[in-house]
């Protein structure tokens, strides 16, 4: 460890400060956390972070940071997102009705930003803990606490105490996007003019919610998967990543974080291929992960993964899990060599693809991946030709015909499907890819809060079916392929109850603005959308033969 | 592993439930009484109330009433008007609703009839490159 070059008089940037008197940017997602330290003669963590973290900060970093090392050198250490300050991007912030919450967990899991937070304790420790808060908001911080039946009823009948469960907003890092309360079914949140008073209360609650400790783990079931973000092991990807808000991507980010955490603790790394991921999680000096991460260029990530592997087996590190993340324009076109010899080599390394079904970071070109009709930067819909007029490629299926490939295809509205398909991937000996959709709001033209309801209809509408190929399953494809999670999985189209009509693809884009100039002033749908939806379809059809459903 | 799983039409009821008891529990923020020929004094209301609600979420077309909710379960409501009135297309195009022309004013198996609100323009629309 190299010492220390934090000579700052203001105090330390993970400490209350004037500018932060409640220290809600600081390091810990459910306490507080030191430094993330490292053995390295070229990184002084302290110094980043107390000089330049707080140059970026304060508003002066670009204009009067002289160049450093650490950028010349491309590196930033784990977890400086931590002390980035989001307080004042939205208008809005979530509020928490505590009496309506039943502790499903759904807004932490789908939140992209880590900014809503969960923690449980038993009622004796509670009563204990709330004495310590100050007396003037002991009844204001109380109330943000709920005796819910999953936690309280059960847990007394279990343990003879019940657990009292809390949702907390971090307003130092929520973007204002509300998926939290499009998520809630319960009517749990709801957003909120952000006032001087609000915000004081919420800095306040969020301050208490650290201080007061870690969820109590008996009333965490490590059988029920959604619970894993209670953990502070599972909150690997820490909020103030620069991603738009409400990113789809972020989401899925965390998720796969939490799941490999769960089992690995933060003993795994990241190679990541250039794209929006890369982008907003290393905006210097912004990184918001705690486990190694690095980024070559756009096209050769998987080529890098089989390089950090070889050498991780070399070192005796081979039960260490490795991803290799990129968007579909890096998996799907300019890297998909080096993804098809990546599996092919048989490697253990795990592949997790963002699919926007566009180039997002650059302005949303047309990908490989792009459905038919779709209006993109590089298939415009004009007069001649109306948006892309090839058909989607299906990386999923090509994956499954290289030899000994573990395969999903998931989103994160499907939260069973999407932890089951990463921690499969994970379990799996040999090269895993799971794809991901993942909402990218800009492109797609969609509201922030739509991430997750936009997945949920991709997958009713077969535009984006769900699957998980899994050559441990038997000698067949028809053994080894399941597309259980889809709707209706032996029909054509999934039919909704309440209309008693098929939703078809033309459905789905409907609702999005990046198929909008498809249906005429009255709304019927063009001929292009139509053979779209003819090879979603088609694509629906192949799969069920595949696995045996047809 | 223990999976956490509900059939579609399980979640579906839910959703309704959920949406019922918002409707029950709090008023509408805005009226408007439809009447023949009131169309455009119904866009005006619509384009004049806007700002009371936050992000537009959803509709839902009963046989006599209009009613637009925002991410929060707020909504107003144009009442007189329902989805076998050909003036209640120009209304849910005043809001970005995705409909279906072919279906719209066909009775629903269950009421309410229910469109999504979450349109919005991509970046960029209107540049060619």
């Amino acid at each position: 460890m190299i010492a220390t070059t934090n000579g700052h008089a203001n105090g330390s940037l993970n400490e209350a400060t004037t500018r932060d008197p409640f220290n809600n940017n600081c390091y810990g997602t459910m306490v507080d956390r030191k430094y993330k330290l490292v053995s390295l003669p070229v990184l002084d963590v302290n110094d980043f972070n107390e000089r330049i973290i707080r140059g970026y900060e304060e508003g002066y970093g670009e204009k009067e940071l002289p160049a450093d090392l650490s950028l010349a050198r491309s590196l930033v250490p784990a977890g400086t997102a931590s002390l980035r300050d989001f307080s004042n991007i939205s208008p809005e912030i979530p509020e928490y009705i505590a009496d309506n919450c039943t502790g499903c967990m759904d807004c932490v899991t789908e939140c992209p930003d880590t900014a809503i937070l969960g923690k449980v304790l038993s009622e004796t420790e509670w009563n204990e803990k709330m004495s310590t808060i100050p007396e003037a908001d002991r009844e204001m911080y109380g109330k943000q606490w709920s005796r819910t039946k999953k936690y309280f009823d059960a847990g007394k009948k279990r343990l003879g105490d019940g657990g009292m469960f809390q949702i907390i907003i971090d307003p130092s890092k929520c973007k204002g996007c509300a998926e939290c309360v499009t998520v809630c079914d319960d009517d749990a949140l709801k957003m909120i003019a952000k006032t001087d008073e609000v915000m004081l209360n919420s800095r306040k609650s969020h301050r208490y919610f650290k201080n007061i400790g870690p969820s109590n783990e008996k009333y965490i079931s490590d059988n029920l998967l959604i619970d894993m973000m209670l953990k502070e092991q599972t909150m690997i990807y820490t909020g103030g990543a620069g991603s738009c808000a409400g990113c789809g991507e972020g989401t899925a980010l965390r998720m796969l974080c939490a799941a490999t955490a769960l089992k690995h603790n933060d003993d795994w790394g990241i190679i990541a291929a250039t794209g929006c991921n890369t982008v907003y999680t290393s905006t210097y000096p912004y990184n918001p992960y705690l486990v190694p991460w690095s980024n070559s260029l756009f096209e050769n990530a998987p080529t890098y993964a089989i390089g950090v592997r070889m050498r991780w087996d070399q070192m005796g590190w081979d039960k260490k899990p490795l991803w290799c993340i990129g968007g579909d324009g890096a998996m799907f076109d300019i890297g998909f060599q080096a993804l098809s010899r990546m599996f092919a080599s048989g490697m253990n390394v795990k592949v997790f693809v963002l699919d926007t079904q566009v180039y997002s970071n650059t302005g949303g070109q047309a990908s490989t991946s792009t459905y038919t009709g779709q209006n993109t930067k590089m298939s415009v819909h004009g007069k001649s030709v109306d948006g892309k007029q090839e058909r989607r490629k299906e990386i999923a299926q090509i994956a499954i015909m290289h030899p000994r490939t573990y395969v999903a295809q998931t989103t994160c509205a499907h939260i069973n499907h999407f932890y089951k398909s990463v921690l499969g991937a994970m379990e799996f000996d040999g090269p895993a890819i799971v794809v991901c959709y993942t909402t990218c709001q800009p492109e797609h033209g969609v509201a922030d809060n739509m991430a997750g309801e936009q997945a949920r209809l991709a997958v009713d509408t077969r535009a984006f079916p769900l699957l998980i190929y899994d050559p441990r399953a038997g000698d067949t494809i028809k053994k080894r392929l399941s597309l259980q999670g889809n709707p209706n999985v032996k029909g054509d189209w999934f039919v909704n109850p309440k209309t008693n009509k098929e939703v078809t693809f033309i459905d789905f884009a409907r609702s999005e603005g990046r198929f909008a100039k498809h249906f005429d002033k009255d709304g019927n749908p063009s001929e292009t959308l139509a053979f779209a939806n003819k090879d979603r379809l088609e694509n629906w059809h192949l799969l069920q033969e595949l696995a045996g459903l047809r | 592993m223990i999976y956490r799983s509900f059939s579609r039409s399980a979640l579906w009821t839910t959703i309704a439930a959920r949406e019922a008891k918002r409707t029950y529990m709090s008023p509408a923020k805005a009226t408007f009484e439809f009447s023949a020929g009131a169309l455009a004094g119904a866009l005006e209301f619509l384009k004049r109330t806007r700002w009371e609600l936050r992000s537009l979420r959803r509709a839902h077309v009963y046989a006599d009433c209009l009613r637009i909710f925002d991410i929060n379960g707020d909504y107003f409501e144009v009442r007189g008007i329902g989805f076998a009135d050909s003036d209640v297309v120009p209304l849910l195009q005043a809001v970005n609703a995705a409909f279906d022309p072919a279906s719209v004013h066909e009775p629903p198996v269950s009421t309410p009839k229910e469109f999504d609100l979450g349109r919005r323009y991509t970046w960029a629309h209107d540049r060619v490159m």
